[in-house]
C-alpha cells in the first residue's frame, strides 16, 4: 500500500517538475520522469524524483522570476505604461508581508505576532506618505540626518537594551524596536544617492555603532552595500573612506562572539518554515524573493540608476542570506516590525515614476518631474 | 539558459566529470550516473544542465533497448568536456581532523 503511495508521489513529483520547468529545460523533466520510471524501488524512485525536483527549483524559480520582470518591462513599454518602481515596491511589501502572515499561521505563531507585523506594515506605509507630504517643507544640510541617525545607532550600542552582550534594541514602551533594521538599509540608500563628507562620517559612525553592538548582520548589510558602491565609483573618495570603515567595522562583529540564540518566528525561519511544511517554505521563500523584484524591475528599465537598484538587492539580499545562516531575524517574513518598517521606509529611496521607455532621462530625476518631493533621508527622521 | 561563466568546478561536479571520463565517449544515464558519483539527483540534474550550459556535456535521447521500455536521456564529455575533466580531477581523499565527540570517553 505505502509502496504505491510512494510510486504515486514519484509521478506526482516528476509531472510537477515537468510543468514548471520552463521550455528549454524541458527534456531534463522528461530525463528525471524517465529515470525515475526505471528505478526499481519505490522508495528509491521517490527519493530520486523528489531530489530532481528539489535541485532544479531554484533554476525554475529564477527562470519564473526572471521572465515575470521581463513580460513585465514588455507589456508596459509597449502599452507606453510608466513603470513605479516604488509602488511595485509596496505591492510587493504588502504581498510579503501576507505570505509571511500565512508561514506565522502555519506554524502556530502567537496572533500578536501576527498583529504586529499588520500593524508595522500600515506604520511603515504611513510613514512613507508623511515623507512624501513633508518632503517639500523640510531641508536640512545635505548628509546632516545620515548623521544625526548614526549618533542615534550608536547611543543604541551604549545604552540600547541588552539581551547576551548584544544592545541592538530600543524599549519603546515596552515595545522593543532594532533602529538598525529600520534606519540602516535607508542610510545605506541615501548614501548611494548622493555624497559627501557628512554622509561619510555618518557611515563610518553607523560602523562603528554596529560593530559595538555587535550586529555582523547588519554590519555586513553596511559592508556590502558599500562594497558594491565603490566596484561602480571607484573614484568615489567618500564612498571609499565609508567603505574601509564599514570593513573595519564588519571585521569587529566577526572577531566577537555572538551569543543569541534563535528566537522563535524571527530567526531560523527558512530553516523552520521548510521543516514545518513545503508549502510553509514555499510562503517564506516567495516572500524573500518578491522583497527583491522592485529592484529587479528597476534594474531592467531604468539604466541610470542601476547603483540603486543593485544597492537595494544587495543589502536586503545579505538581510535575507544573514537570517538564512546565522540567528539574526527575518525580514518581513519573519516575525517583527522592524524589518517591515525598514524595509517600507528603504522603498523611499527608489523613484517614484520611470516614463515608459525614457531609460535615461527619467532616474531619480524624474521623479521631480511629477513628484516635486525631494525624498532626501533629511526628511525622513522628522517624519 | 545563458550559463557561460566558467568556474572552478565543486567535489561533486569533478567527481561526475571524473565518472564520465572513466570511458570517454561512453553514454551514461541519470540514474546510474547519481549512483557512481554517489550523488543526489538534487545535486546531479543541476549539474549536467549546467555543464551542458557550458559546452563540456553533450546530451541525447536514446531510443530504448527492448520493446516495451521507454526512451532514456544519456550524456557524455564533449571534446571540451574531456579536456575540463581531465584539468579538474576529484581533490584526494583525506582523514580529517577527528571528532573530539566521536573520542569521548
Amino acid at each position: 500500500m505505502s509502496c504505491g503511495l510512494w510510486r504515486g508521489l514519484a509521478v506526482l513529483a516528476c509531472d510537477l517538475l515537468e510543468r514548471v520547468l520552463p521550455a528549454d529545460l524541458k527534456d531534463w523533466g522528461s530525463a528525471v520522469r524517465l529515470e525515475t520510471a526505471g528505478i526499481e524501488s519505490d522508495a528509491a524512485a521517490l527519493r530520486f524524483a523528489a531530489g530532481g525536483l528539489c535541485g532544479l527549483l531554484p533554476l525554475i524559480l529564477a527562470h519564473h522570476v526572471r521572465q515575470m520582470v521581463l513580460s513585465f518591462d514588455r507589456a508596459s513599454s509597449s502599452a507606453g505604461m510608466t513603470v513605479h518602481p516604488r509602488a511595485i515596491g509596496i505591492a510587493c511589501a504588502i504581498a510579503a508581508v501576507g505570505l509571511g502572515l500565512g508561514y506565522l499561521a502555519m506554524a502556530g505563531a502567537p496572533g500578536r505576532y501576527l498583529g504586529v507585523n499588520a500593524v508595522a506594515l500600515l506604520l511603515g506605509l504611513g510613514m512613507l506618505v508623511a515623507i512624501r507630504r513633508a518632503g517639500p517643507t523640510v531641508r536640512l544640510w545635505p548628509g546632516t540626518t545620515t548623521l544625526l541617525l548614526s549618533v542615534l545607532l550608536l547611543a543604541t550600542a551604549l545604552g540600547g537594551a541588552r539581551v547576551d552582550d548584544a544592545a541592538r534594541w530600543v524599549n519603546l514602551g515596552g515595545l522593543f524596536i532594532q533602529p538598525s533594521l529600520v534606519l540602516l538599509p535607508l542610510m545605506i540608500l541615501d548614501f548611494a544617492r548622493s555624497t559627501n563628507r557628512r554622509s561619510t562620517w555618518g557611515m563610518i559612525l553607523t560602523a562603528a555603532a554596529l560593530a559595538l553592538q555587535p550586529d555582523r548582520a547588519m554590519a555586513g548589510m553596511l559592508a556590502t552595500g558599500l562594497a558594491l558602491l565603490a566596484m561602480m565609483r571607484p573614484d568615489d573618495g567618500h564612498v571609499s573612506r565609508a567603505l574601509a570603515g564599514a570593513i573595519a567595522g564588519f571585521a569587529t562583529t566577526l572577531i566577537q562572539a555572538d551569543r543569541l540564540s534563535a528566537t522563535p518566528y524571527v530567526e531560523k525561519v527558512f530553516h523552520a518554515a521548510f521543516s514545518l511544511h513545503a508549502v510553509a517554505g514555499m510562503l517564506v521563500l516567495a516572500g524573500a524573493v518578491l522583497m527583491l523584484v522592485p529592484a529587479m524591475v528597476g534594474w531592467a528599465r531604468d539604466q541610470h540608476n542601476q547603483e540603486i537598484y543593485a544597492v537595494f538587492a544587495a543589502i536586503w539580499g545579505v538581510a535575507l542570506v544573514a537570517a538564512a545562516l546565522g540567528n539574526y531575524p527575518t525580514p518581513i517574513v519573519g516575525y517583527g516590525g522592524s524589518g517591515v518598517i525598514g524595509y517600507v521606509l528603504s522603498l523611499a529611496m527608489l523613484p517614484k515614476a520611470l516614463p515608459a521607455r525614457s531609460m535615461g532621462k527619467g532616474t531619480l530625476g524624474a521623479e521631480t518631474a511629477d513628484d516635486p518631493t525631494p525624498l532626501r533621508l533629511e526628511c525622513i527622521a522628522l517624519a | 539558459m545563458g550559463m557561460t561563466r566558467t568556474r572552478t568546478p565543486s567535489h561533486q561536479a569533478r567527481i561526475i566529470l571524473a565518472v564520465l571520463l572513466e570511458v570517454p565517449g561512453a553514454w551514461r544515464h541519470g540514474y546510474e550516473l547519481a549512483q557512481l558519483a554517489g550523488v543526489k539527483s538534487g545535486t546531479l540534474y543541476p549539474l549536467l544542465i549546467r555543464l551542458e550550459g557550458l559546452g563540456y556535456l553533450e546530451a541525447q535521447w536514446q531510443p530504448p533497448v527492448e520493446a516495451g521500455r521507454p526512451p532514456r536521456h544519456a550524456y557524455r564529455l564533449t571534446a571540451a568536456g574531456l579536456r575540463f575533466a581531465q584539468a579538474n580531477p576529484p581533490a584526494p581523499v583525506t582523514a580529517g581532523p577527528l571528532n573530539p565527540r566521536e573520542v569521548t570517553i
